[in-house]
């Protein structure tokens, strides 16, 4: 699979589903797409984190994508899918896994496509989306898995809900 | 050679952190010969290796201050505190110049040149005073040889009442000997005259002597006898294993070899490979390698890194084969599966013991640091450190260095006081700070105590006010307030010294103890001292844990810390709102695990309470089933669950699933926290 597109302003996303709106990541960031299995529940942590799963012998915390981005929990269906991420958190490689309720495909997306993020009545707080890009029939938002993972908003994640909610 | 010369840097460090070591010991024990051979050879050894890596300050400089070991070592003089001060000098100037990259640094220069001075200025004024020491020392040196000696007594020697082995004994007891005995002139039995002596001798003598004295040896046989005595060689043959070997080849019995033989042979293992090498590391060669046994070998930490990850795996393979051995049950495979468990189990033990590094260790260099901080600051202060063999994982050690540090910087610079003041306060004047480790449990316990001025409460909450770090009105215990010298930025010193006082020691401390799963704890009173307590676990990597099930999910409790399981029935534990339950006529309070991990709770059945040894007192944990013994190879849960307080870490059981392990102390302290916060709602 060609990462980088043929040129340097296409670049390829993975897009999945979260109820009924497509995002997308950069495949760069995704390593791998696991099915549903058990997961081991961590006694006493937020909710949006699920627990544990072990990722040929490494213990990969995963995290309810919909809960962190303040939809309802995730239920899981055969389609409920794991992306395997490697993002970077201050300088430092960090794997996890994040739940996603249907995984769509890989496409390229042209630089010039890429519209920003709206800045007015968005229901998303903006920093977590690097822009849109619209399609025929729907838009398609970029993550900045990033902003979305980092520890400190997650931790500082009952201010984000909040917003989502008011 | 970048190579070597990195081995070289590393081996030098150690050199130098031998001789402090030493110089350390022997302050409280200044006649132990034992000390002063060790900082003699640690210095040969770093002149020798130094001018062969082109180090050539180290080697001259150590040369020096091996002069001056050399002449305690010999009793021609004594040990004072001036020659540890200077020694320590050294030490650090080593150090020094082996960190550089290039040995040319200006300010590395001039106290090099300084203490060369110092060091030659103590040499020429012990010389002034034993002037003839090193003279002696040259004349004995250069007498050193080795001699061949030809003894045949004449044929009535028994008759003036000598006994010729008596004389040969005598010979061999001047130094190193090899003697070849004659016999082949004694005639058959019916020819003998047991009066005569028909034997004859041939000597290899190496020995700090004269032929002159040698030949005293025969003087009352001298005349009767035939003596050949010749020097071989003017250096110690016997240091020439080549020579060595070549002398055991000959036979008693044989014929008489003479001097000549011996004197080509003597040239042509001269000029061995051995001898050149002996020569290149100075003469003390053979001793230190007759003196190293081979005890204890070196091995590269990440070697040990990755044995330990080898037997990890290792570990959890086995596991699986175990659970697929309970399904597929055949005798065969059973036993053999039982075999390999064993294996692994002790494989385990002994590459976890592999890792595992005394205290000792690092206490050396803290007592280097009281030392030096405390003539820095004019206090007086003794370190003293007991239970320091008790043993802490590698990674444990590393990581317990800095913290410990920071926590002895603390006690000299804020803790004791001036002597004056100490004396005022009716305390002897040198203060003291202690230092105890031991085993507690699955953890070790490492605690320092100081009899200084203690910490002051009211200074803690004044500061703390003043930062806005509490209100007016907070009431709060000693203890919390002592929880407040680990915020970052918190320092009650009124200057801020050079040694502490900045305000980023004791948060980065409890930071970096929180790392490797320990805690810290403040005890103190005022003007008695301060007790900082470290409880640290001794290993990160591999435990013996007890797998248990709640609501369907595996944890695992540390084995070493449950000391019985009771089986009860759901009613016993249903509606106790004073969480106290009755076990072997004890009064044991509970947590119901399930209640505490908000899963849904049972309304019968069975119930297993797990009694843990939770500081001094029992404590049971309610699970629904124990499932049995696991080893638990412990995976870090990852910075995402950094802030867990009963989870200390997960493992991955034999069907690939992950199982979580208590953090037993923990847990319990965070399930009565929340209790306490309820009482008090």
């Amino acid at each position: 699979m060609n990462t980088d597109g043929t040129q340097k302003d296409i670049q390829s996303y993975l897009t999945f589903k979260l109820g009924d709106e497509i995002f997308a990541a950069h495949v760069s960031k995704v390593l791998n797409i696991l099915e549903m299995m058990k997961i081991t529940k961590v006694p006493k942590a937020p909710s949006y984190m699920k627990g544990v799963i072990n990722l040929r012998g490494m213990v990969l915390p995963l995290i309810d994508t919909r809960l962190k981005f303040g939809m309802s929990e995730t239920e899981f269906t055969p389609s409920t899918c794991i992306l395997v991420l490697d993002i970077n958190l201050n300088n430092e490689s960090v794997k996890m896994g994040a739940i996603v309720d249907f995984v769509q495909e890989v496409i390229e997306i042209s630089k010039d496509k890429i519209q920003p993020p709206p800045t007015l009545g968005n229901k998303y707080k903006s920093s977590f989306i690097d822009g849109m890009v619209k399609t025929e029939d729907y838009f398609i938002m970029l993550l900045n898995l990033e902003q979305i993972f980092s520890t400190d908003e997650i931790v500082s994640l009952k201010g984000v809900t909040s917003e989502v909610a008011s | 050679m970048d190579k070597l010369k990195q081995k070289f840097i590393e081996e030098a460090s150690e050199h130098v952190a031998e001789i402090e070591q030493s110089l350390l010991l022997l302050e409280n024990d200044p006649d132990n010969p034992d000390l002063i051979e060790k900082i003699f050879r640690a210095m040969h050894t770093l002149k020798g290796a130094g001018s062969m890596f082109g180090f050539e300050k180290i080697s001259d400089l150590t040369h020096n201050v091996e002069n001056i070991y050399d002449l305690i070592r010999n009793g021609k003089l004594p040990f004072t505190r001036n020659i540890a001060d200077l020694t320590l000098g050294a030490s650090d100037l080593i150090r020094l110049i082996i960190s550089e990259e290039n040995q040319s640094e200006p300010a590395t220069l001039e106290k090099y040149e300084n203490m060369k001075e110092v060091v030659s200025n103590i040499l020429s004024e012990i010389s002034k005073g034993n002037a003839t020491i090193m003279d002696e020392k040259a004349i004995d040196e250069s007498l050193m040889a080795t001699y061949y000696i030809y003894f045949k007594p004449g044929i009535n020697i028994f008759n003036n009442g000598t006994n010729p082995l008596y004389l040969v004994e005598e010979l061999a007891g001047m130094g190193k000997s090899f003697v070849l005995v004659h016999q082949e002139n004694i005639p058959d039995l019916e020819n003998l005259d047991p009066e005569y002596c028909y034997t004859s001798w041939e000597i290899v003598l190496a020995a700090e002597t004269s032929v002159k004295t040698i030949r005293e040896v025969f003087i009352f046989v001298e005349d009767s006898a035939e003596i050949e005595i010749q020097e071989l060689s003017k250096k110690d043959l016997f240091e020439n294993k080549k020579f060595l070997r070549k002398l055991e080849k000959f036979i008693p019995g044989t014929n008489e070899i003479g001097f000549d033989q011996f004197k080509v042979l003597a040239e042509s293992s001269d000029q061995s490979v051995a001898n050149k090498l002996k020569k290149a590391l100075g003469d003390d060669y053979k001793k230190t390698v007759r003196d190293y046994s081979i005890s204890s070998i070196r091995v590269a930490s990440e070697k040990l890194d990755h044995l330990m990850n080898l037997v990890s795996e290792m570990v959890t393979t086995q596991a699986r084969l175990s659970l697929y051995v309970e399904h597929e049950s055949s005798g065969e495979l059973t036993t053999i599966n039982e075999n390999i468990q064993k294996l692994s189990r002790q494989l385990r033990d002994l590459a976890f013991e592999i890792v595992l590094v005394p205290i000792d260790t690092i206490i050396i260099r803290y007592q280097r640091l009281v030392r030096d901080l405390s003539k820095e600051l004019n206090k007086m202060v003794v370190f003293q450190a007991t239970g320091t063999e008790t043993e802490l994982d590698k990674t444990v050690i590393e990581n317990l260095t800095d913290p410990l540090m920071h926590i002895i910087r603390n006690c000299i610079d804020h803790g004791i006081e001036l002597p004056d003041e100490r004396i005022s306060k009716g305390k002897p004047a040198e203060g003291k700070i202690q230092l105890n480790a031991f085993h507690s449990g699955t953890n070790v316990h490492i605690e320092i105590q100081d009899d200084g001025r203690g910490i002051d409460v009211e200074k803690i909450r004044t500061k703390a006010l003043q930062k806005g770090l509490i209100h007016d009105e907070a009431n709060l215990s000693d203890r919390q307030l002592y929880d407040l010298l680990f915020l970052p930025g918190f320092s009650t010193a009124e200057n801020v010294t050079d040694v502490s006082g900045r305000g980023v020691g004791m948060d980065v401390v409890r930071q970096k103890i929180a790392n490797i799963r320990g805690e810290i704890q403040v005890e103190s009173q005022k003007d008695l001292g301060t007790k900082i307590t470290l409880k640290i676990p001794i290993t990160l990597s591999i435990i013996d844990g007890l797998l248990v099930e709640v609501d369907k999910t595996n944890y695992i409790i540390p084995l070493i810390s449950v000391s019985k399981i009771y089986s009860i029935d759901h009613s016993a534990i249903e509606n106790k709102f004073n969480n106290y339950i009755v076990l072997d006529e004890e009064r044991i309070p509970f947590f119901y695990l399930r209640e505490e991990f908000e899963a849904a709770k049972n309304t019968e059945g069975q119930e297993q309470v797990i009694v843990i040894q939770y500081e001094n007192q029992k404590v049971g944990l309610v699970a629904d089933a124990v499932v049995g013994e696991y080893q638990a190879v412990l995976k870090p849960l990852g910075k995402h669950y950094r802030n867990q307080q009963i989870v200390s870490a997960a493992t991955i059981l034999g069907d690939g699933t992950v199982a979580l392990v208590i953090d037993t102390n923990r847990a319990i302290n965070y399930f009565s926290k929340l209790i306490t916060v309820e009482e008090s709602l």
